[in-house]
């Protein structure tokens, strides 16, 4: 009896599990013809990157990637080195606390690193892929080595080190060389302004470099008129836009001020209008936006150099080049020729000629035109640097050199001179194990 | 309401609400159709221990369409019941059901009573979360809640979060802001992700609805603050009225069946379904108030320099924010009332910001057809100025019986929540912000006629929620079953956010309008097939599939500039700019369960769950999910003396995943603009062998019913370890790619043990006690980062090997007690930013005349947090509040006085953000309820068969580690709740409700 139940209920399981296997079988087909190959449209995948009707765009994000790059270390040294004072803001478009003691600290700098190193290797990356894919025009191919040529010295004027493409730490010399390449070809395959920025992008390499007689060379087909901007837009977000400028707006932030500067009486403004026009500022009755340690709530007068946040940032200019000229001559002695050259382009600006009975007072002279010349174009902390690392004559106004106290002078209590290589390059890069600035 | 009415045609279709109105009337007049009948059926329902009445009781007669709930006091009456014979049956949760047979005569009353026996122990209860079909509670091999909301439930709970706050030992349900609407962060057993969402998933009645938060209302471009900085959560969408009960399993061995996406766990709402029998309607009013706690230092500790008749000099306990903030207005006659601050404006403005609610449902059936139709609505005050919700919620829940192998469900509920707000949290655009930092604000200007114009933006948010699925469950024969359920949600979110023309902080105005739609579309296929084996085994096959399509899109307008005040689109703007997204990911799998009963009291279950995912790279394949799982009835065993009550030994080993996002695969680069010109720019480096992070856990438990059913015990022990985690390993920088990008690499382990008690202290008819707590306590630790770099996911949280996950590291002070400046210790770790120790405590008093007081707190311990809103007013030199005591001391006793540890996080010469990490141990009071049936002299006054009424406060009482002087450890970030680290930033902390309700049942 037992036997033949038991039989029974196996025959009764093995029906049903039949009548079962049916439904798992169909449910099998159903599952399988789920289309879980799902592509999502917006971020674009690499390999549409190798078609000749992508090469404006790599070009243009080329260029996207400097401009970004120029807006946070431009901002950040103008902080350190003085060429603006900070009013308060400490967060998105602020200047953090560390930094308005002139502290660049490697913790504080990871943004800094990441675009500019970004800058640099989606220059190369991007060169790479349309000639691998080969150029749709040379002009375009000559604009994405221009645009690398600026990143690569953007980071030899302003890094202690150099790092590439996740090596070990080297010398900052590597930027230079390498941005020298980039204009090299930028200057062979590009033509007109193009071309021009090139040879004068060059100049300024080779004169960080301490090659004055080829930056002389490359500065003196030059004139004084030309100007190579790195555009900027009001429109398209942070990114894009004037980071200097937007960051001294009345909305949002008033996070910087010509007060406690040495602009402050010599430049142009409504205290003094016979002040120099090429370092205007506006004086308000307002405050910036919060406070800081050494003044409390800090007068806000903005830079008006950069009228809004669609302005452009001039990375080479004619009047650099007669700079260059000028610093040459101050290298090799003559001092009266030197400043012959800055008095040259005083005279243009319409303001006072510069004084100078010596080689030093010379130098300060240079220094001080330099300052104003290539004010908050991100080239000041770099040429504190060379000056620092070549001990040149001459002097620096005493509101751009550290005090040593929140509390006088320049309410520096030091002052960095380059960017250090990043925390997050140190933590990742497992060939970063000395020094990093 | 018209207008809400009409918007919900819209959503659902003209043609879709016609057949519902359809369906409706028929299931209305269903039961009305009956003929008069001529028996009748009362009696009295009772506690068979206490003697006490038992309320909502199901009393119906078998195999027919009569029933009724039985009222408060415990009596039920069904009338028009035809001459014969019936099986009455009386059936709540919580107590086991009883029977009777009766025989009604023509014209006659038959009396029958029940004494009903509470079960602590349910063992023969349905559970339906995490099984393969439904199963029986002594079947189940994992640690399941349940929270059965007639049962445990006494006040009326403002929404979802709320219902299931201090309910679950294990579960931590935090709301991040005061905003209105804002949801909550639910974590079950804390992280076992430490780059994918922790949220669990959430099903209701079967359907997968979304289970992250709705987007924030913040424009595309520009600072992503300019916002109130919070976010809905698609839990509130549901009303609790409409809940019956809602199941919790909290780990990856519960959840294997679930595959991708469970590892967080699974909680499952089930809503109310109509019982056989006529008509019930339930009506509800509620009534009530929210109100913040102080949330700063006491104004007597105020600095001498402070001027105590101003503005902020009068109010640091609410950080100078009161004339904002419903219910602390100033009143006229305080001293530190300034020009143009408002007063006395109203007598919900100055007790709180005012809640209602207003709910009705009807159920009831017959043996083809049941249902529960239900609506409701709620206007509520936030307690910051701008703020409101004002939210519909529709439900129509049918069940049809056509055939005895045949049943159909289909439930459906429609939401819609408008939601208006003020700019809040870390936002120069804010009233929060530029409240909290005085004079140092982005106005330099604290007085109020300066702050108040940040109420001109309007953050306005409508949010429509469609949640419908229909379950089809054929079964040709008695031990075969197949289920097949479509589920959709659907919700569009309609975002508007306007700086107007002549904006304090925007003058020319600023409007971005944003369309969300996401929606989740679910099917699934369970066949179940009860085989019964020789020996007496009994088993149990189940086996199915189930594919989840998720798609979000988001279409967004952006405008500024605009030429005139008035009320602009975003085309009358000087610069316009639009913006698409559009995501969708599939996962889709099959499954497969078997169960093994012997003898009715040892259970063997295993099962597998295969899924594949379209987040996975191209090389990954498929991810197979393993369990196994028993459990032992052995208060079954004849060893077993009965009066010892009942146990269930139980343990369950399983595994269940998480998928990466959408992108995570792909190598990509970003199109952005420059200057109207296509760029591109590196975005992700792309990982073509990316899989899910796999969660594996052994859980084992007991669960028991003692001392005369008295004393409910649930205790479990787990382990998890998430294996191939998915970690943010860093890219080095200067390889170009400066995003993280996740990979398979980590490891991280959890474990812990969790406690459940309920004692019934006193039972009598009269008066009984019961009193309760849960505990739970666990730790977490990353076990290897698998040769990445440790990492930060913000907020000072760290993922660092042989820590928590995450664990809270910062510099620290070495000497905080010293009087001397501080010495820093680099790198820090502090602790766990999730708590460590939960623990619950319940008391429930009846009270004469079925009465009844109950009483719910909570407290969490562990964790530590940044309080970002006091590291970026000290860094600006703000005078924070929160250092009022500070700067007493600094004033009146010199610097010298003050410690090192004063000095690092006042004194802004030290200043490092780091110094805000606190402690953030708190224990509040969830709620305190008292509940009284009204005499049914009043309830037929209004022509009810009941009445009852409900006084309830709710985060009424609160303490907190004293070195967390200001906000509250519930406060959140930007982000609302959707984020991976806690972190405080200027937000004002969620209220307390005092809440009045009003039942009616007819």
């Amino acid at each position: 009896m037992m036997n033949t139940t038991t039989k029974a209920a196996r025959m009764r399981a093995a029906d049903l599990i039949g009548k079962a296997a049916l439904l798992p079988a169909a449910l099998i087909a159903l599952v399988s013809a789920c289309d879980i190959d799902v592509v999502n449209p917006g971020r674009v995948q690499e390999e549409f990157l190798f078609e000749l009707a992508a090469q404006e765009a790599i070009v243009a994000g080329i260029g996207r990637a400097m401009g970004e790059a120029q807006n946070w270390v431009g901002y950040t040294s103008a902080a350190i080195s003085r060429e603006l004072h900070p009013s308060g803001s400490t967060g998105s478009f602020g200047i953090q606390v560390e930094w308005q003691n002139g502290e660049l600290d490697y913790e504080t700098v990871n943004t800094h690193w990441n675009v500019s190193q970004r800058a640099r290797w989606w220059g190369d990356d991007g060169v790479a892929k349309i000639m691998e894919t080969g150029a749709s025009e040379q002009a375009l191919l000559a604009e994405a080595y221009l645009w690398t040529g600026y990143a690569y010295r953007l980071l030899g004027e302003n890094f202690c080190l150099s790092v590439i493409d996740g090596e070990g730490a080297g010398d900052r010399s590597l930027y230079y060389d390498r941005a020298i390449a980039r204009f090299d070809q930028a200057a062979s395959l590009g033509s007109g302004d193009l071309a021009m920025a090139a040879v004068a992008g060059r100049a300024s390499v080779k004169a960080f470099m301490g090659d004055w007689a080829g930056a002389v060379s490359d500065a003196s087909g030059i004139p004084d008129g030309f100007t190579w901007h790195l555009p900027y837009w009001d429109t398209y977000g942070d990114a894009t836009r004037n980071r200097i400028q937007f960051a001294s707006q009345a909305e949002p932030y008033k996070a910087h001020t010509q007060r406690y500067t040495k602009y402050e009486d010599y430049a142009m403004s409504e205290n003094n209008p016979d002040g120099d026009p090429r370092v205007p500022y506006r004086v308000t009755d307002e405050t910036g936006d919060a406070a800081v340690q050494c003044c409390g709530q800090v007068p806000w007068w903005p830079q008006t150099k950069y009228p809004d946040a669609g302005a452009d940032i001039p990375l080479s200019k004619g009047t650099e080049m007669r700079l260059i000229e000028a610093e040459a001559m101050l290298q090799s002695g003559d001092w009266q020729g030197a400043l012959a050259r800055i008095n040259a382009l005083r005279s243009g600006a319409g303001v006072d000629m510069a004084m100078a009975s010596s080689a030093a007072e010379a130098w300060t002279a240079l220094k001080r035109e330099r300052g104003i010349e290539l004010w908050l174009e991100g080239r000041r902390l770099g040429d504190f640097y060379r000056w620092n690392r070549d001990n040149t004559p001459g002097d620096r106004h005493p509101l751009e050199v550290p005090s040593g106290s929140q509390n006088e002078g320049s309410h520096l209590i030091q002052q960095d001179l380059c960017f250090p290589i990043s925390r997050g390059e140190v933590d990742t890069n497992p060939n970063i194990n000395g020094p990093t600035g | 309401m018209v207008n809400r009415m009409l918007e919900s045609v819209r959503f659902f279709g003209s043609g879709a609400v016609a057949a519902g109105a359809a369906i409706l009337v028929f299931a209305l007049a269903a039961p009305a159709a009956l003929h008069a009948q001529d028996g009748t059926v009362t009696g009295l329902v009772t506690d068979a221990a206490s003697q006490r009445p038992v309320g909502s009781v199901q009393v119906y007669l078998e195999g027919t369409a009569l029933g009724t709930l039985s009222r408060d006091n415990g009596r039920f009456i069904i009338l028009n019941v035809p001459a014969g014979e019936y099986t009455i049956r009386a059936e709540r949760i919580g107590f086991a059901t009883a029977e009777a047979q009766i025989t009604v005569g023509a014209g006659t009353t038959v009396q029958q009573d029940f004494a009903m026996s509470a079960q602590a122990l349910g063992l023969d209860e349905i559970v339906v979360t995490g099984t393969a079909g439904a199963a029986r509670r002594r079947e189940v091999g994992n640690s399941i809640s349940q929270l059965n909301i007639e049962e445990e439930v006494v006040g009326p709970p403002q929404n979802v979060d709320a219902l299931l706050q201090a309910r679950v030992p294990g579960m931590s349900v935090t709301q991040s802001s005061a905003s209105s609407g804002g949801g909550a962060m639910i974590r079950l057993r804390g992280n076992v992700s430490m780059t994918q969402s922790n949220q669990p998933l959430i099903y209701v009645d079967g359907v997968r609805v979304r289970s992250e938060g709705f987007a924030k209302n913040v424009p595309p471009i520009g600072y992503s603050g300019r916002s109130n900085n919070d976010v809905s959560s698609p839990l509130n969408s549901i009303s609790p009225q409409d809940i019956e009960r809602v199941e919790v399993i909290k780990g990856a061995a519960a959840t294997t069946l679930y595959g991708t996406e469970a590892s967080a766990g699974v909680i499952q709402i089930f809503t109310k379904r109509g019982s056989v029998g006529q008509a019930t309607w339930t009506g509800q009013i509620n009534q009530g108030v929210a109100r913040n706690l102080p949330f700063g230092p006491d104004p007597s500790i105020r600095p001498p320099s402070e001027n105590p008749t101003s503005l902020s000099g009068g109010r640091s306990d609410f950080i100078f924010i009161n004339p904002w903030l419903r219910g602390h207005k100033p009143g006229c006659d305080e001293s530190f009332v300034v020009e143009g601050q408002p007063c006395d404006s109203g007598l919900f403005s100055d007790i709180g910001a005012h809640q209602q609610n207003y709910a009705l449902s009807v159920g009831g059936g017959a043996e083809t057809v049941r249902y529960f139709v239900s609506g409701s609505y709620e206007s509520d005050d936030g307690v910051l100025a701008n703020d409101h919700e004002g939210k519909l919620v529709l439900r129509g829940n049918f069940t049809f019986s056509p055939r005895e192998d045949l049943q159909l469900q289909w439930n459906t509920s429609y939401t819609n929540d408008q939601l208006t707000h003020t700019a809040a949290g870390n936002n120069a655009h804010g009233l929060t912000l530029n409240t909290f930092r005085r004079d140092r604000n982005y106005l330099n200007d604290e007085s109020f006629n300066a702050i108040n114009p940040f109420l001109d933006q309007e953050i306005t948010t409508q949010l429509d929620h469609l949640i419908t699925g229909m379950t089809a469950t054929y079964s040709p024969m008695a031990n075969f079953t197949n289920r097949l359920s479509v589920g959709y949600d659907l919700a569009q979110q309609d975002n508007r956010n306007l700086r107007p023309f002549g904006f304090i902080r925007a003058p020319t105005g600023i409007l971005a309008t944003s369309r969300y739609e996401f929606n989740t579309l679910t099917f699934d296929y369970l066949g179940s097939v009860d085989v019964e084996l020789p020996s007496g085994i009994r088993s149990a096959l189940s086996f199915g599939g189930q594919s989840v399509t998720e798609r979000v899109e988001v279409t967004t307008a952006y405008g500024d500039n605009f030429p005139g005040p008035g009320d602009p689109d975003v085309d009358n703007a000087g610069n316009t700019l639009g913006f698409e997204d559009r995501t969708r990911v599939v996962n889709a799998g099959l499954f497969a369960e078997g169960r093994l009963d012997f003898s009715n009291k040892y259970f063997v279950t295993v099962g597998v769950r295969v899924d594949g995912n379209s987040a996975f790279g191209a090389d990954f394949g498929l991810q197979a999910y393993p369990k196994v799982s028993g459990s032992y009835i052995i208060s079954d065993e004849d060893f077993w003396d009965e009066n010892w009550g009942s146990m269930k030994l139980r343990a369950a080993w399983g595994q269940a995943g998480r998928a990466p996002g959408a992108f995570d695969a792909v190598r990509t680069f970003s199109a952005a603009g420059w200057g109207g010109v296509p760029a591109f720019l590196p975005a992700n480096v792309g990982n073509a062998a990316i899989g899910p992070e796999t969660t594996t856990e052994l859980e084992a438990g007991f669960e028991a019913s003692l001392v005369d059913d008295r004393l409910a015990l649930d205790f479990t022990y787990f382990t998890q370890n998430t294996a191939e985690a998915l970690f943010s390993v860093r890219q080095i920088p200067s390889l170009g790619f400066t995003s993280s990008q996740l990979a398979n690499v980590g490891e991280l382990a959890n474990s812990g043990f969790e406690l459940g008690l309920n004692y019934s202290v006193i039972r009598g008819q009269s008066w009984n006690l019961d009193l309760g707590g849960t505990l739970s306590l666990h730790d977490s630790e990353i076990l290897d980062l698998g040769g990445a770099p440790e990492f930060s996911i913000g907020g000072f949280g760290w993922v660092i090997e042989g820590h928590p996950a995450p664990v809270i590291r910062a510099d620290r002070v070495a000497n905080p007690d010293a009087h001397a400046d501080p010495i820093i210790v680099q790198d820090s770790t502090f602790g766990p930013n999730q708590p460590t120790t939960i623990a619950g405590m319940n008391i429930t008093l009846g009270l004469p005349h079925a009465m009844t007081i109950s009483a719910r707190g909570e407290y969490q311990g562990g964790a530590w947090m940044s309080n970002g809103a006091q590291a970026a007013a000290t860094r600006r030199s703000v005078k924070w509040a929160g250092c009022f005591e500070a700067y007493n001391t600094w004033e009146t006793q010199g610097y010298a006085a003050l410690t090192a540890e004063e000095r690092a996080r006042c004194d802004v010469a030290h200043y490092q953000s780091d110094f805000s990490i606190q402690p953030a141990d708190f224990f509040k009071i969830r709620e305190l309820s008292f509940q009284a049936p009204l005499p049914d002299s009043w309830a037929e006054m209004a022509q009810a068969s009941r009445a009852s009424v409900t006084f309830s406060g709710r985060n009424f009482f609160r303490w907190v580690d004293p070195r967390m002087r200001t906000l509250d450890p519930e406060v959140g970030g930007n982000v609302g709740y959707n984020t991976r680290v806690r972190r405080m930033l200027e937000h004002v902390p969620p209220p307390a409700f005092y809440t009045f309700s009003l039942q009616l049942v007819f």
